[in-house]
């Protein structure tokens, strides 16, 4: 989990958030399940993955009280199935940072790894938020 | 091995109720609390009027479809692009169907070019997207 934290304005592009560890345990895995009503197939489910590195993000940048984080866009590659009771490492790194208007727009890198540095997962996601 | 994989065929539907029990559900495995999703007073008041989905939560609805055809290829071969459009709230019905526009190949590897929709029960459209699965060599 990420031990410390940045505000909204010191995000900058080429900022790189602490690195977060992460064990897909059976019961995360069972809750998160639960969660999406879905069944399971002995893999984590990629979007679970995901999840995590989300919060990665969102755990490390404590919006101001009031504000609303709207996820606009995500871009995603699966690149191994990974196994329930893998442990993860999330890497996320501020790739453009955009006003518009009254809004402004994160967009954000993601790169997963797994215990052997092996990437298992990559993507971009885009968060809009009021200036 | 895959198979019925080809061009035209149909993905999905895969059908969801949203709750707010299953928005707190995702809160707690997913660890992303933010009140526009959790908390009911507080979302009342803001220009949403109310609690919303988290987008995730719907892309993993998608996901499901993709798994569902694709299996293991999917997993270990599959690429996403999505937009939000909308925000689903409790008590909306989601629809995700999509389908195989396209087989190509490219470097004596087979990609599914495939396009996905979410739809909420108004007939609002809360996701689209575009997704590419390599396929297995071999496949039937």
């Amino acid at each position: 989990m990420p031990d410390k934290t940045i505000s909204y304005e010191e995000l900058a592009p080429g900022y790189k958030f602490p690195p977060a560890t992460y064990e897909l345990s059976d019961s995360f895995v069972s809750k998160y399940l639960k969660a999406v009503d879905a069944a399971g197939d002995g893999f984590v489910p990629p979007l679970a993955i995901t999840a995590c590195a989300i919060a990665t993000m969102t755990k490390s940048v404590p919006l101001p009280p009031g504000t609303i984080a709207i996820h606009a866009s995500q871009e995603l590659e699966f690149l191994k199935p990974v196994p329930i009771g893998t442990t993860i490492e999330c890497h996320i790194g501020v790739a453009q940072k955009i006003a518009r208007g009254k809004m402004s727009m994160l967009v954000l890198e993601l790169e997963i790894l797994d215990k052997g540095r092996e990437k298992v997962q990559s993507g971009r996601a885009t968060v809009a938020l009021p200036v | 091995m895959l198979t019925g994989i080809q061009e035209g065929k149909a993905l999905g539907p895969v059908v969801k109720h949203i709750t707010q029990e299953k928005i707190n559900l995702y809160a707690e495995a997913s660890g992303d609390f933010n009140p526009i999703h959790v908390d009911e007073s507080f979302a009342a008041k803001t220009p949403l009027g109310g609690t919303i989905a988290h987008g995730m939560l719907g892309l993993a609805y998608v996901s499901e479809t993709m798994t569902s055809a694709f299996g293991e290829s999917w997993l270990s071969g599959g690429r996403l692009r999505a937009k939000f459009r909308e925000s689903a709230r409790p008590g909306d019905t989601l629809t995700i169907t999509g389908g195989i526009f396209c087989i190509e190949q490219k470097s004596d590897v087979l990609y599914a070019n495939c396009s996905f929709e979410c739809r909420n029960q108004k007939g609002e459209t809360i996701i689209t997207g575009e997704a590419t699965v390599r396929l297995p060599s071999g496949r039937e």
